[in-house]
């Protein structure tokens, strides 16, 4: 019976409760089914925050396709100005929760930058960012490796030989300028990291250091992603690492290459994340609850597959998200990624169904070693000024990671028929299976943080 | 003693370095009742001497009496009618006059007041005007209305600083008759500055020109003593009248000889440059 | 619809005109600064023709042709200026951007009207909706069709315009790569030659190899020329492409809405949600009277919380998205907040230096320090001291009150409005507060004779003739103040994000997409529109307490 409540068949569902209703009435038994809505909401009408990329998805989905308001929600969904602005109005309360850096309620919880007890149960994606230099620079890396030249060159493309451009400029005595969206975003150390795989270092963050070029051979700074292909253009980057639609845009206007996805630097890595205060969380757990279904609903939506493996909903979703008042860019630049294609020249298109992941791979699952990793590498690259022992790290990210709430939420869905019990990871331990799919090929082990930092060459290694 | 007194006034504007002089050892006596003219040149210090007399101004030396005290400060008592009218030009008509009205009669009830306002109102001729504002008003309303405000205020003494100069030789003739009508009604003590002899001698009981400055001060005095009512009509062939109004002109013209030769003496040495002169310009007023 | 209301508008206002006679329509526009429409009241009386003919000519016909003149000048331009950013819109794309602008708000409130329907009204919504949505079925199958030949055609035209290019860079890329090797070879021969030469031959070695490297150099220019020329031709937008992306856009929008009303009418209906829960507590109720001592408690509570539910049902409202003309009305709101706030400091502080010589030396340092400070300076302060005074705006009662306002409470003033306000308030109150200084010291000193004649007190004094005469100037400082206030506000929204014409415009900056830069010239046209608007009514009142009918500005 619930599965008549699912969205496919949804045109039949009022029918179907009005005969519920009788038949209760007529045979004045008690109910069968399990309530979807029994959640007793102590606040329904709420707002979220969310920054214009396509990661966002899942929240603008939910609101879209009714997900909340199945929960019994009504969200607004406000488009905030930057990562900064968008942490602050949840923190006072301005905004409810908010589509969030992976760091962001990391660094909050432990004080780097705004100081406030962030924590998340829900992820929002995998994958989903690019690394694009300007037209001159990716023409100077294929001068230094001709492989390049090709109309699809071999993937991935280290930084190796970006390396030498870096040395030229520094013996002119300049410094190549290289944007990320914020200090402690994805963004930023998966840049760093890229960078840094081929002996490139982008700089340290020491205490009085906060922009982080200490020892930069690169230096990065903070640009919003909508200024991303701007900048670019106006020359003051010279390359960025950022969230789509900006690589896209920026190969749609021809103004530079995305050498690389953040798929190459570590395939399948978490990125966004569904953030509330712990303050909210506690006063609201029911709420929560309900957002944290809905949200699940939505990134299944999203992941929706027919038999050939072809996502379903990617179409329509880029079409909601092309809105102006969410992404706003046009549909076609948000279409190539979300629909599991990137574009990486004009003659460069490559099928990459794993760009955004919204649900597979037990994607929405918080998991520990996610925080972990974002932890470790906030400590590489000093924004944690002083060594820490492994169970620091741990308990870190079990503050800032809730789990539980997930696996409740996800036990109500399968209750109701919503979602297939195969599709949670429900005995886990919270830690990702070690990993070496990085581009530099070292494991990651979430258990073991101290011995993934000694293992890297630049960087913190205690 | 004199009811309003001007006893050897010095007064002067401005800092030491370069100071005007206006007045010098002036002094001027007007009975109680009395209707005196005082007539001079333009820049001579008439206004000078009206913003004295009403303790707008203090003397630097010497005071000013009135009523055997001494005056310290303004007030309604001293009436003044000021030469640019001095109008509140965000109050109409009725407003300006209700302003005066209201601050010197103050437990005057509401009803009584509006009538009071509007017979004053009357009194100029400025019916159907109530709610004009005084930007509205052609320049001799606008003196109609100044003197209605200052009558409004039952003044002890009138100052009257040229206050028929902007009207038309009828309305002119017209006022003037009024003017002396509440004189005589009320008895009241006037001084008035003109510029206009035949009025001076119209209207007033005694003319007091005053010098050319700077450093003027009161000169001789020339008492009227046509008796009144006067009447224009069959004054003009009045040989006492024309008399004084001739040998009033006379004097004028000769202050005003004397001041020229001053000045003459002053650019004589000096080669033919044609300088910028200091000093009063010199138009018969 | 406007039309009408623009046509009723007009024929009170001519009604009026007619009825007032002719000497008070003209004041009347004199008074609202609408001097341009004299001559035509004039000539309806018949007064001077030609006079008035020529008025006309110069002050309507002129600026009709001006603007007209600005309209190709523009359209002219915008086909010119192109990065690859994006393109200056043309008069035509900012008329489209205009009417998406004003689909959405419509749409919108549709979506929020059909959430409320009910009974027959909502069946026959559902009824137009779902007829709409057959119609564009075959609609929309053209347009992807259209789409997809367009596309087609549009690859095919660029295969074709690159192909020699490309041709091109394939045989330079060759022959370049054959000299290089040519020279290398040759240098390398060189090599050894000049290595047991003497100095003048190894000098003339390294000439060669100096020679060669500019080779090197130029033929790489060359060919990175000739890459840029084909990438920008790949670049370049075709138009037939992007006009038939254009409709299905246009047709997607309207399905997507269609299906959103298809919702809103049916499953996210309130009234349909509380018969539903109402089914439920039927439900729950049937079970609570048959309830035994163990499963009582679980039904009575199941009971209370439907009960709960169809309550905050029936209060709910759908979560409507800030539309433009919302974001407008909250932007005046938020000025106006702004303005008042400016002035309620400005004025009095003004009146106090122009009394007093002491205060005003007392201010004129924080005067002269403040006043040249940007907003985007004191944005983030009054962001900060806001939000302090405003910890939780969804529980604070300050907040709370403002929401239950009767007209105010709609437009759900939180910190970053308050902050916002307070930014243009510090930003604006100087120009009404130097002015109200200069008014009151200005005061005529014959009124000030007039006071100290009538014996007026310093409270009857202030009021009666202190202010009144320094109102004009006051007044022409408050023009002044609220025309910087709006130009400051967009400022102050863009950054602290609070829902208005700022944010509106800094979203669609944000947006990126090819129709963002149309959108944002039309809220260009929307932000002129209403500061001559709130400008025109300053003048207004400017006029009505400017007592020497003091000339104004245009
Ligand atoms: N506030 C002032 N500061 C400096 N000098 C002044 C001031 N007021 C008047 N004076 C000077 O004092 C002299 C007398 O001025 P006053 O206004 O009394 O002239 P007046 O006789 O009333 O002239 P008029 O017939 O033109 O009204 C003039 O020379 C004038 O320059
Ligand atoms: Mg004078």
């Amino acid at each position: 019976m619930p599965a008549a409540c699912s969205r496919p068949v949804r045109s039949l569902r009022l029918p179907v409760c009005c005969l519920i209703a009788l038949c209760a009435l007529v045979s004045n038994s008690p109910a069968i089914a399990q309530d979807k809505n029994l959640l007793d909401l102590e606040k329904f009408e709420l707002k979220f925050g969310f920054i214009k990329l396509t990661d966002c998805a899942p929240i603008v989905i939910a609101k879209e396709k009714g997900f909340f308001e199945e929960e019994g929600l009504q969200v607004e969904v406000i488009a905030q100005p930057n990562w900064k602005t968008l942490l602050d109005n949840v923190i006072s309360g301005e905004l409810d929760g908010a589509h969030m850096l992976s760091g962001q309620p990391i660094a909050a919880t432990i004080g780097f930058g705004t100081k406030a007890h962030v924590i998340t149960a829900y992820t929002m994606d995998l994958n989903g960012n690019g690394i694009t230099v300007s037209n001159t620079i990716w023409e100077r890396m294929q001068e230094n490796d001709p492989d390049l030249l090709a109309s699809q060159p071999q993937h991935p493309i280290s930084a190796d030989s970006l390396k030498p451009v870096v040395e030229e400029l520094l013996d002119e005595g300049e410094k190549l300028q290289m944007g990320m969206v914020f200090p402690v975003s994805t963004h930023n150390y998966e840049l760093r990291y890229w960078l840094a795989a081929s002996g490139i270092h982008p700089g340290m963050y020491t205490k009085s250091d906060i922009g982080g070029r200490t020892d930069a051979d690169v230096e990065l700074s903070v640009t919003p992603p909508p200024m991303m292909p701007a900048t670019l253009e106006a020359g003051n980057i010279q390359g960025y690492c950022v969230g789509e639609p900006w690589n896209q845009q920026a190969v749609a206007k021809g103004i530079g290459v995305p050498v690389t996805t953040n798929y190459d630097v570590w395939k399948n890595n978490p990125e966004k994340v569904f953030g509330v205060t712990k303050q909210w969380a506690d006063e609201n757990p029911q709420t929560h609850l309900a957002v944290i279904k809905a949200l699940i609903m939505a990134g299944q939506w999203l992941d929706e597959t027919d038999d050939n493996g072809k996502l379903v909903n990617r179409e329509e979703a880029a079409r909601i998200l092309s809105r102006s008042d969410y992404v706003g860019a046009d549909f076609d630049v948000i279409r190539n990624s979300m629909t599991g294609f990137f574009y990486f020249q004009q003659t460069d298109k490559r099928e990459m169904p794993d760009f955004n992941v919204f649900f597979k791979h037990d994607c929405t699952y918080p998991w520990y070693s996610d925080g972990v990793w974002f932890l470790t590498q906030m400590r590489r690259w000093g924004q944690i000024t002083e060594p820490k022992p492994d169970a620091w790290y741990h308990e870190t990210a079990k503050k800032v990671y809730q789990p539980e709430i997930y696996l409740e939420a996800a036990r109500m869905l399968v209750d109701e028929g919503l979602l297939d019990e195969d599709k949670v990871p429900w005995d886990t331990d919270g830690y990702k299976q070690p990993t070496d799919e990085f581009i530099d090929g070292i494991t990651y082990d979430g258990k073991k943080p101290l011995e993934y930092l000694k293992a890297h060459q630049i960087g913190n290694k205690d | 003693m004199a009811y309003l007194e001007l006893d050897n006034v010095d007064f002067g504007f401005g800092p030491v370095s370069h100071r005007y002089e206006v007045f010098e050892r002036a002094s001027l006596a007007v009975e109680q009742n009395e209707f005196v003219a005082v007539i001079g040149f333009s820049g001579s210090g008439k206004s000078t001497l009206v913003s004295l007399l009403a303790g707008l101004l203090k003397p630097d030396r010497g005071q000013v009496h009135i009523n055997g005290k001494v005056v310290a400060a303004p007030g309604p008592d001293k009436g003044v009618v000021f030469q640019n009218y001095s109008l509140l030009p965000w109050l109409s008509v009725y407003g300006n006059i209700e302003l005066a009205v209201k601050q010197v009669f103050p437990s005057m009830k509401r009803g009584e007041r509006r009538d009071y306002i509007q017979h004053y109102i009357d009194m100029v001729s400025l019916r159907g005007s109530e709610w004009k504002l005084p930007g509205e008003l052609s320049g001799g309303m606008r003196q109609r209305l100044s003197l209605a405000r200052t009558l409004s205020m039952k003044p002890e003494v009138l100052l009257l600083d040229e206050p028929l100069s902007a009207l038309d030789a009828l309305t002119r003739s017209q006022l003037q008759d009024e003017i002396i009508r509440i004189w005589e009604e009320d008895r009241r003590t006037v001084l008035m500055i003109t510029n206009d002899v035949d009025e001076a001698v119209i209207m007033a009981d005694r003319i007091v020109p005053l010098t050319m400055g700077p450093a003027a001060h009161l000169g001789r005095e020339f008492p009227v003593t046509l008796p009144r009512p006067r009447d224009r009509a069959t004054l003009n062939f009045n040989p006492e009248f024309k008399e004084l109004r001739n040998e009033v002109t006379r004097y004028m013209m000769n202050l005003n000889e004397e001041a020229k030769s001053l000045t003459r003496s002053v650019t004589l040495p000096l080669p033919d440059l044609q300088p910028v002169l200091p000093g009063p310009r010199v138009r018969v007023g | 619809m406007l039309g009408l209301w623009i046509i009723l508008i007009l024929a009170c206002l001519v009604g009026a005109a007619a009825w007032a006679g002719k000497h008070r329509t003209v004041k009347a526009i004199d008074v609202a600064g609408l001097n341009f429409l004299t001559p035509i009241v004039r000539l309806c009386y018949g007064e001077e023709p030609e006079k008035q003919l020529k008025d006309i000519g110069r002050f309507i016909v002129v600026p009709v042709i001006a603007i007209l003149l600005f309209l190709g000048a523009w359209h002219v331009v915008s086909e010119k200026i192109q990065t690859k950013s994006g393109k200056l819109p043309n008069p035509r794309d900012t008329l489209h951007a205009a009417k998406a602008i004003n689909d959405f708000h419509y749409r919108e409130n549709d979506k929020q009207a059909a959430f409320n329907l009910n009974g027959e009204e909502r069946a026959q919504e559902l009824e137009r909706v779902e007829q709409r949505l057959e119609e564009l079925k075959p609609l929309e199958a053209e347009v992807n069709k259209n789409v997809a030949a367009a596309k087609e055609a549009a690859k095919e035209r660029l295969a074709t315009k690159v192909a020699p290019l490309q041709e091109e860079l394939d045989t330079l890329t060759a022959k370049f790569k054959d000299a290089k090797k040519q020279r290398d070879d040759e240098l390398a021969s060189l090599a050894s030659q000049a290595a047991v030469g003497d100095e003048d031959a190894k000098n003339a070695f390294v000439g060669k190899v100096r020679a060669y490297r500019q080779l090197a150099s130029d033929e790489r220019d060359r060919l990175r020329d000739l890459r840029t020329e084909i990438n920008d031709m790949r670049a370049e937008k075709d138009p037939e492409e992007q006009r038939a992306l254009a409709e299905q856009t246009a047709i997607a929008e309207e399905r997507q809405y269609l299906g959103k009303m298809q919702d809103q009418l049916t499953d996210s209906n309130r009234y349909e949600k509380v018969d539903e829960e109402n089914a439920k507590l039927q439900e729950a109720r049937e079970t609570l009277y048959a309830a035994d001592s163990a499963t009582i408690l679980k039904a009575a509570t199941k009971v209370a919380q439907t009960e709960d539910r169809i309550d905050r049902i029936e209060e709910s409202g759908y979560a409507k998205p800030a539309t433009l003309p919302y974001q407008v009305k909250r932007s005046v709101l938020c000025v106006f907040v702004g303005f008042l706030i400016g002035s309620a400091i400005a004025i009095p502080l003004g009146v106090l230096c122009g009394l007093s010589k002491t205060f005003m030396a007392a201010m004129t340092p924080f005067i002269a320090i403040f006043k040249p400070v940007s907003p985007i300076v004191w944005l983030p302060i009054a962001l900060i001291v806001a939000s302090a005074f405003i910890p939780d705006p969804d529980k604070h009662w300050f907040t709370q009150w403002l929401w239950e306002l009767p007209l105010l409470g709609e437009y759900k003033i939180n910190p970053a409005f308050i902050a916002s306000a307070v930014t243009v308030a510090l930003c604006s109150l100087w120009a009404t507060m130097v002015n109200t200084a200069f008014g009151v010291a200005a005061v005529d000193k014959d009124h000030i004779n007039v006071a100290r004649v009538l014996r007026l007190g310093f409270w009857s004094r202030l009021f009666k003739i202190v202010l009144p005469s320094a109102l004009p100037l006051a007044f022409a400082g408050l023009r002044i103040s609220l025309g910087v206030g709006w130009m400051v506000l967009i400022a102050a929204e863009l950054l602290s994000s609070s829902e208005g014409i700022g944010k509106y415009i800094w979203d669609q900056f944000n947006n990126g997409a090819s129709d963002s830069f149309a959108n944002m010239v039309f809220v260009v046209f929307v932000v002129g529109i209403i500061g001559l608007v709130l400008d025109r009514m300053m003048i207004v009142f400017q006029r009505l307490v400017s007592f020497d009918g003091a000339p104004t500005a245009i």
